[in-house]
C-alpha cells in the first residue's frame, strides 16, 4: 500500500511487518524516530514483541545479540557515536555468526559534534564482519530491511541496513510498505541451529586458539563472500513477489558504453540520478549504485565497469591521513583483476553539508579538466580555515 | 565393586546431582570459582541457560572444540554479560519458553567494567540471576587489582614496596549498591558454606525477578595460598567478618550468618601471599593490620554478625557434616 | 543437534571437556586412608565402638549391637563395669567431651536382654573340634564363645557351681546387677557350650586329660591366690584379703568390721572393698593408694587403673582416698593393729632407666585404724597345672596367647597372664586366644593387627557442632544403700545423639563433603560400598591433586600421596 511516511516511520513499520520478537535501543542523539515508531506499535499493540529500553547502545547490542542467541529474530537501531559505542559487541556479534539486523541511521561521528548525516559511523566499523547494505532512498530501506531477514539467517551473518541519517530518515516520501501476507510469504520464521536451550545444551563464543583462529576467521570471511550470490538472490525472490528490486549487489545506471563512471553510497546515488536526469543528460556517464560495501564485490565491478576510461567515486566519510575508503577498495579491485580504469577519489556532504545537484556538474568539471587529486572533499571551503590548517 | 571394574563414565553419569560444569575443564588446583559455579548449578538445575563474562571461568571451561558445560551456555564479551542475559530473557519471554536466565562474571566483570549492564538489567527487573564470583582480583588477566580488591592486597597492579602497603583503596561494597536497586533478592555466600550458598540460590531460583548472589571463591594463584587450603581459607574470611554473609530483600537486610566466635583476622591473613607484607616488622604493617582488623570490627558491628549461642545456622554450624551425606539436599 | 555448524563462532557440544585428561596434571594424588579410631585401638577387648554408633545412626540398634557382639558378648556387664580406655582415647574429648562410649555399650547390652536378641551363631557341623576352657569368668566366657562362633564345640571347666568368676566373686551388685550378669552369661552358654560346674582343674580333672580329649585348651584360671602381705615380714593377726571380703558381701551381703579400716591398693578391687565397707557401717574408711587420682595425674604419672567416675562416687560415699602414698609400718598393740605409718610415695624413674617407687623421708604421717585390707592383687593359683605358672606368679604366653611353657595347644588368658587386670582385657584375651585356637587348629600362625589412631589433627573438625556428653545418672547418695546399683543407663536419644557426636576417625561416614567440594569433579558418589569401604571413589582421569578433599575430609579419612 503506498502511503507517505517519514522514512523512519516506514522502516519501524516494515520492521514490525518482519515479526521481530526482542527489539532493542537506547536513545543517544542522534537516534531516529525508527525505535520511538516501534514503540507506539507495541504500545497500541500492533507488534507483539519484548521491546527493551537499555541504558546504552552497548548494551542494546547486547541484548539483541542475546535474544538472537536464544532462537528469537531481534532488532536495532543506532547511529553515530552509538555504532561505535556498540562497535566491540558488533564485532562480537559477527564473529558468534549470528543473525541480527541493525538500522544505521548515518551520522557524522564527534568530535566536533555533528547531528547530521555522512557515513562514517559504518564505515568505522566496516570491519566488523557484518554484511553493510546502502539504500539509495526510503522505497530501498523498507525492500532492504524485509530482505536483511533473510539474508541474515540464511546465512547466519548480521545485516546492516545503513540508511543516511536525516536526508532519508525524516523525509517525508511516498513509499510502498508491503502488505503482512507478502513478507510472511517472502520471510520464513526465525529458526537459529545453535540456539540456546536447555534441550541443546550448546557452548557458543568459546575460546579459540592459535591452532584454528585462522581458520574460524577464514571461515567468516568465506561466508561473506558466499552472501554475495544471497544478496543478489533474495533481492530477485523479493522482486519477484513485490516487484521491486533495490539494486542486487550494486546498480548501474545510463548507457552501457558510458566512458565515465560515478559510484556511490546510499542518498548521494538519488542526487547524482536527478542530477543526471534534469540537467547534465550525457550518454557518456554511468550512475554506478554501490549496495553492498561487504561483501565487496569487487570482481564483480571490475566486469562492470571495465569499459570505462575515468570512475570517480563518491563517499560520504573518509579515512584522516589515508583519504577515500571505498575509493581505495575499488583502485585495489581495478589493480587485481587488470582494469585499466583511472579511478578519482571525492567526498561529499560530510557531517550534513547539502549535496546540490550542481555536484554532478563539479564531479565531472574534474574528470574533464584532468584536475582529480587522489582524494579531496569536494566542497570544502578552505577560506574558512586559517592558512596553515588548509 | 573394585576400582578396575569400575565404569567411570558410567558411574559419572549416574551422580544423583546435576554436574552443571563436568571435568575436564583447565581451571588452576583448588580454583574456588569452578566449585562455585558447579555448586550454583547443582541448585539451578539444568532448565538455566548462561551468559558469561570474559574471566577465568569462561577461559578454562571452553577451549574449542571442548566445553565442561553441561547447560546452554554463551559468552559474548567482559562487560556485557547482565546485558546478554537480558536478551536472551526477552528472547525466552518472548517465545513463551520457561528457563531462568543466569549471568555469570567475575568481580572485574561486576564490580567495574560491566556494572553499567547489570545496573540496567537489575533496574528493568529482567528475570535473571546474576552471580557474580568475586576472587578479588584481575585473575584471568595476571592478578590486577579490581575495585573488589580488599585493602592492602598486593596484585601485581597494587603492589607492596618502600612506598605502598597494597591496594591504597577499599573494597567496593557492591552488594549495598546492587540492593540499592531495590531488587528482590541481593545476597553474598562462600565456597566454604556450600550449603548456605545453595539454599540462597534456590531463594533467589525462585523469584521472578532481578537477583544478585555475590560469591566468595578463594584463588590459590592470585592469593598465594596452598591449593588445599581453598576452603579453609575462604571459611575463614567469613569467620573473621571481612566477608558478611548476608542476604538483602528490597534493599532492606533480612539476613546475616551470625558469626559464633570471631577469629583474629591475621588467622585469614597469613596464609595467603598477597598479604605477606603486612607481617613484616614495620610500623605501617603493623598499622593496616589493625585497619583490616578494625574493617572486620566494622562488618560485624554493622550487621550484628556476632551471634550469641549455638545457632545451627551460624559460621560453625552451618556446614555441620552428618553420616549418609546430602545435608544439603 | 544435526543442523549446528560448531565451525561457526566457537560452537561447542556439553561436557566434551571430558575428552582432556586432567589427571595428567597431577604430583599428588588423594588416597582412601582408612586410619585406627583411637577408641578401636584402645579397647582391650577388641570392640570397634565407631561402628556400632555408626548402626546408631543409621536407626538400627539391634545392627549395633549385633557389630558389638562380633567382639565383645557381655556388653551390658562391660558397659557397666569396664573403664572405658576408649572413651580416654576419644578425638572428641579434645573438641568438647568424649563419646559417652559406655553408655552406648550399655544401652545396647540392656536393650539385647530386655529384647532377647540372640547371637548370630552358625550352625556347627557333626564331629566339630572340641575345645576345653578352664575356668568361666570373662576371659573363659569370650573363649567358648568365639570357639563356637568358629565352629568349634567349647566344653567349660568351672570350680565354681555358677559361672562368672571375678565378675560374680569381685564386683558388688551395686555395680553390676546379679540379674544383669545372670541373663548375659547365660545367653552366651546357651549358643551351644558345654558347661561342666563344679569342676575343678587339678582336683576333678587334670590338665593331661583335657589335653588329650580336646583339640586344644584355653586356661582362663583368673587369680585366686592372694599376694603375700607383709610389712618388714609382720602380718597382723587378723589378716583379711579384700577379695574374699567382696565375695562374703556379694553372697552374704553383711560384713563384720570395726569402725575405722584401712584399705590398701589402688585398683577396683580396693575401691570397691572400700565402698562396699561404707556399705556395711564402717564409719571410717581409708583407701592407701601408691598411685595418683585420676583428676590430679601429671603426664607419665601411673594413675589409679579405675574409672574417675567410681573415686567421685566413693568419696561422696565417704571413703576417704589418700593417693601416692605407701604403708611404712604397721602400728600394734600386741599383734592387733592400731594404726599405720603412711608416707608420700611416687614412681620414678631410676639411674638404670627403671621405673621404681620412691618413698620421700620426713612426710610420714599416722593414721588411726583398727584394721588393714590389702588388695595388692593377687597372682594364679596354679594347682594342676604348676609347670605353666612363672615366678611372677603368673601364666607366662606368647603374643598369639599359647603358653611359653612348651604345652603345645595349650592357652591362657584373662588375668591368670598378669596384663593388667580389666575384664575387657580379658574378654579380649578370650577372643584373641579363640582365633589363636583356630588359626593353631588350623596350621597357621595368627598374628593380631596393629593399628596407629587417628590423630585430632588428622581431623577436620570445622564440619561438627559442639553438643554435650549425656552425663549418667548417678543414684543420689541418700539411696545408695545396699546393693541398688549406683550408675544408671542413657536414654535412647542420648545414644542417638552420641552417635551422631562420632567423629568417624579414620573412616567414611559418607558426608559427601569430598563429593561436594571437589572443584574439578572428580569425586564419585558410589551407590554401593567402593572396595575400600568408602562411599566415594577418585577418577584420577581428572584429579589435579589440589588436596581439598584431603584437607576437608572431616574423618581424616583422605590422604595425599606423592606420585611420579
Amino acid at each position: 500500500m503506498r502511503q507517505t511516511l517519514e522514512g523512519s516511520q516506514a522502516i519501524a513499520k516494515t520492521v514490525a511487518l518482519c515479526r521481530p520478537q526482542v527489539v532493542a535501543a537506547y536513545p543517544i542523539t542522534p537516534q531516529t524516530h525508527i525505535v520511538e515508531n516501534i514503540s507506539k506499535l507495541v504500545a497500541d499493540g500492533a507488534l507483539q514483541c519484548e521491546l527493551v529500553s537499555v541504558e546504552s547502545e552497548f548494551s542494546a547490542a547486547s541484548v539483541v545479540l542475546g535474544a538472537a542467541a536464544a532462537g528469537a529474530r531481534a532488532y536495532t537501531a543506532s547511529a553515530s557515536q552509538g555504532i561505535l559505542l556498540m562497535s566491540e559487541v558488533l564485532f562480537n556479534i559477527a564473529g558468534l555468526r549470528i543473525p541480527l539486523v541493525l538500522t544505521c541511521a548515518n551520522r557524522a561521528v564527534g568530535a566536533p559534534l555533528s547531528i547530521w548525516n555522512d557515513q562514517q559511523d559504518s564505515m568505522a566499523v566496516r570491519d566488523a564482519g557484518w554484511i553493510q547494505l546502502y539504500c539509495a532512498d526510503n522505497q530501498e530501506a523498507v525492500d532492504t530491511t524485509v530482505q536483511a531477514f533473510r539474508i541474515a539467517e540464511q546465512c547466519e551473518l548480521p545485516v546492516m541496513v545503513c540508511v543516511d541519517g536525516f536526508t532519508l530518515t525524516h523525509t517525508l516520501e511516498p513509499i510502498d510498505v508491503p502488505d503482512q501476507d507478502l513478507v510472511d510469504q517472502y520471510l520464513p520464521p526465525y529458526h537459529f541451529a545453535r540456539a540456546l536451550q536447555p534441550r541443546q545444551p550448546l557452548s557458543l563464543g568459546t575460546l579459540v586458539a592459535p591452532d584454528y583462529y585462522a581458520e574460524a576467521r577464514h571461515s567468516h570471511h568465506q561466508a561473506m563472500l558466499h552472501a554475495k550470490a544471497l544478496i543478489a538472490q533474495c533481492d530477485r525472490q523479493w522482486q519477484e513477489l513485490s516487484g521491486r528490486a533495490s539494486g542486487g549487489l550494486f546498480e548501474v545506471h545510463g548507457a552501457s558504453d558510458a566512458r565515465i563512471g560515478i559510484l556511490a553510497l546510499g542518498s548521494i546515488v538519488g542526487t547524482l540520478l536527478d542530477a543526471h536526469a534534469a540537467h547534465v543528460q550525457r550518454d557518456d556517464v554511468q550512475i554506478i549504485k554501490l549496495r553492498s560495501l561487504r561483501p565487496f564485490p569487487g570482481a564483480e565491478l571490475a566486469v562492470a565497469l571495465s569499459g570505462l576510461s575515468d570512475l570517480v567515486v563518491v563517499e560520504r566519510a573518509l579515512s584522516p591521513g589515508g583519504g577515500g575508503i571505498v575509493g581505495v577498495e575499488i583502485r585495489s579491485a581495478f589493480h587485481y583483476h587488470g582494469v585499466n580504469v583511472r579511478v578519482h577519489n571525492v567526498a561529499v556532504g560530510l557531517g550534513g553539508r547539502d549535496v546540490p545537484l550542481s555536484t554532478l556538474d563539479r564531479i565531472l568539471d574534474l574528470v574533464a579538466h584532468g584536475s582529480a587529486e587522489e582524494f579531496q572533499i569536494l566542497d570544502v571551503q578552505l577560506d574558512k580555515l586559517p592558512p596553515e590548517d588548509r | 565393586m573394585t576400582e578396575s571394574i569400575i565404569n567411570f563414565y558410567e558411574l559419572r553419569r549416574k551422580q544423583p546431582r546435576f554436574q552443571g560444569i563436568d571435568a575436564g575443564h583447565r581451571a588452576c588446583l583448588g580454583c574456588g570459582e569452578a566449585l562455585a559455579a558447579r555448586l550454583v548449578l547443582e541448585s539451578t538445575g539444568p532448565d538455566v541457560i548462561v551468559a558469561n563474562a570474559t574471566g577465568c571461568l569462561e577461559v578454562f571451561t571452553t577451549p574449542w572444540p571442548e566445553s565442561a558445560w553441561r547447560v546452554p551456555w554463551l559468552h559474548s564479551l567482559f562487560e556485557n554479560a547482565a546485558a546478554v542475559a537480558a536478551g536472551i530473557e526477552a528472547a525466552l519471554k518472548a517465545q513463551g519458553r520457561q528457563s531462568k536466565v543466569l549471568a555469570f562474571g567475575g568481580d572485574g566483570a561486576t564490580f567495574d567494567i560491566g556494572f553499567q549492564a547489570l545496573s540496567g538489567m537489575l533496574e528493568r527487573g529482567h528475570n535473571v540471576l546474576y552471580v557474580c564470583f568475586d576472587n578479588e582480583a584481575y585473575m584471568n588477566t595476571g592478578i590486577q587489582r579490581s575495585s573488589s580488591t580488599p585493602h592492602a592486597a598486593a596484585t601485581t597492579t597494587s603492589p607492596a614496596g618502600k612506598q605502598r602497603m597494597g591496594k591504597r583503596h577499599l573494597k567496593k561494597d557492591i552488594v549495598s549498591i546492587i540492593a540499592a536497586h531495590h531488587i528482590p533478592y541481593a545476597a553474598t555466600a562462600s565456597v566454604a558454606f556450600p550449603s548456605d550458598l545453595r539454599k540462597k540460590v534456590r531463594r533467589a531460583m525462585a523469584i521472578d525477578g532481578a537477583t544478585f548472589l555475590q560469591i566468595h571463591c578463594p584463588c590459590p594463584l592470585g592469593w598465594g595460598h596452598e591449593s588445599e587450603e581453598s576452603i579453609a581459607v575462604a571459611r575463614l574470611a567469613v569467620q573473621t567478618g571481612l566477608f558478611p554473609m548476608i542476604e538483602l530483600e528490597r534493599g532492606e537486610l533480612t539476613g546475616a550468618m551470625p558469626i559464633r566466635e570471631q577469629k583474629p583476622v591475621v588467622d585469614y591473613l597469613k596464609p595467603q601471599a598477597r598479604f605477606r607484607h603486612l607481617f613484616a616488622d614495620d610500623a605501617r604493617a603493623r598499622e593496616e593490620l589493625e585497619h583490616l582488623q578494625a574493617l572486620a570490627d566494622h562488618n560485624i558491628e554493622i550487621y550484628k554478625l556476632l551471634g550469641s549461642g549455638v545457632d545451627a545456622l551460624d559460621s560453625e554450624g552451618a556446614d555441620t557434616v552428618r553420616r549418609g551425606g546430602n545435608r544439603w539436599g | 543437534m544435526s543442523d549446528v555448524k560448531y565451525t561457526r563462532g566457537g560452537c561447542a557440544r556439553p561436557a566434551t571437556s571430558l575428552q582432556f585428561h586432567t589427571g595428567s596434571w597431577r604430583v599428588q594424588r588423594p588416597v582412601h586412608r582408612h586410619g585406627a579410631a583411637p577408641c578401636h585401638v584402645a579397647c582391650p577387648a577388641g570392640e570397634n565402638p565407631q561402628a556400632y554408633l555408626a548402626r546408631i545412626e543409621e536407626g538400627d540398634e539391634q545392627a549395633a549391637w549385633r557389630e558389638l557382639v562380633t567382639i565383645n558378648p557381655l556388653p551390658a556387664i562391660t558397659g557397666r563395669v569396664c573403664p572405658h580406655f576408649c572413651e580416654s582415647a576419644c578425638n572428641r574429648a579434645t573438641y568438647d567431651s568424649a563419646i559417652s562410649i559406655h553408655g552406648v555399650e550399655r544401652y545396647l547390652g540392656d536393650k539385647a536382654l530386655a529384647h532377647d536378641w540372640h547371637y548370630a551363631v552358625p550352625a556347627r557341623a557333626v564331629g566339630a573340634a572340641r575345645v576345653a576352657i578352664v575356668g568361666a569368668g570373662p576371659a573363659g566366657l569370650a573363649a567358648a564363645y568365639h570357639l563356637t562362633l568358629l565352629g568349634y564345640q567349647a566344653v567349660m571347666f568351672e570350680a565354681n557351681p555358677e559361672p562368672g568368676g571375678t565378675l560374680r566373686g569381685a564386683i558388688p551388685e551395686y555395680r553390676l546387677p546379679r540379674g544383669v550378669l545372670q541373663v548375659e552369661m547365660q545367653r552366651v552358654l546357651d549358643i551351644g557350650i558345654e558347661f561342666r560346674a563344679n569342676t575343678r582343674l587339678g582336683r576333678d580333672v587334670s590338665l593331661e586329660e583335657l589335653r588329650q580329649s580336646h583339640a586344644a585348651v584355653f586356661l582362663g584360671p583368673g587369680t585366686q591366690r592372694a599376694r603375700y602381705w607383709h610389712v618388714d615380714g609382720i602380718v597382723q593377726r587378723d589378716l583379711h584379703q579384700a577379695l574374699d571380703l567382696l565375695k562374703a558381701w556379694n553372697t552374704v551381703g553383711k560384713l563384720s568390721m570395726p569402725a575405722s579400716v584401712a584399705v590398701v591398693g589402688a585398683g577396683n578391687t580396693a575401691l570397691d572393698t572400700a565402698r562396699i565397707l561404707r556399705r556395711a557401717g564402717v564409719a571410717s574408711v581409708h583407701l592407701v593408694a601408691h598411685k595418683a587420682l585420676p583428676e590430679q595425674a601429671a603426664s607419665g604419672d601411673d594413675v589409679m587403673p579405675v574409672h574417675p567416675r567410681e573415686i567421685a562416687q566413693a568419696l561422696e560415699e565417704g571413703v576417704q582416698i589418700h593417693p601416692h602414698r605407701g604403708i611404712r609400718r604397721l602400728l600394734l598393740r600386741g599383734e592387733r593393729v592400731v594404726g599405720v605409718e603412711m608416707v608420700h610415695m611416687k614412681k620414678l624413674r631410676g639411674a638404670d632407666g627403671v621405673y621404681a617407687r620412691v618413698a620421700f623421708e620426713g612426710t610420714e604421717t599416722v593414721l588411726h585404724v583398727e584394721q588393714v585390707i590389702p588388695a595388692i592383687g593377687q597372682t594364679v593359683d596354679g594347682v594342676g597345672f604348676d609347670a605353666l605358672v612363672a615366678d611372677n606368679g603368673f601364666v607366662s604366653v606368647n603374643a598369639q596367647g599359647a603358653v611359653t611353657a612348651g604345652y603345645q595347644g595349650v592357652f591362657a588368658g584373662g588375668d591368670a597372664i598378669g596384663k593388667g587386670g580389666t575384664v575387657t582385657r580379658a574378654i579380649g584375651d578370650g577372643r584373641r586366644a579363640a582365633a589363636a585356637i583356630h588359626g593353631f587348629l588350623q596350621g597357621r600362625e595368627w598374628a593380631a593387627s596393629v593399628l596407629a589412631p587417628v590423630t585430632f589433627a588428622q581431623l577436620n573438625v570445622n564440619y561438627f557442632e559442639p553438643a554435650p556428653r549425656p552425663e549418667d545418672p548417678v543414684l543420689a547418695l541418700k539411696k545408695r544403700i545396699g546393693e541398688k546399683e549406683v550408675v544408671g543407663g542413657i536414654e535412647q536419644q542420648a545414644v542417638l545423639q552420641e552417635a551422631q557426636r562420632c567423629f568417624s576417625c579414620g573412616n567414611c561416614f559418607a558426608c559427601d563433603n569430598c563429593w561436594t567440594l571437589c572443584p574439578d569433579t572428580a569425586v564419585l558418589k558410589t551407590q554401593e560400598l567402593a572396595a575400600d569401604g568408602a562411599h566415594y571413589v577418585f577418577d584420577y582421569d581428572y584429579c589435579k591433586g589440589c588436596g581439598i578433599c584431603a584437607q576437608e575430609c572431616p574423618c581424616g579419612f583422605i590422604a595425599m600421596e606423592a606420585e611420579l
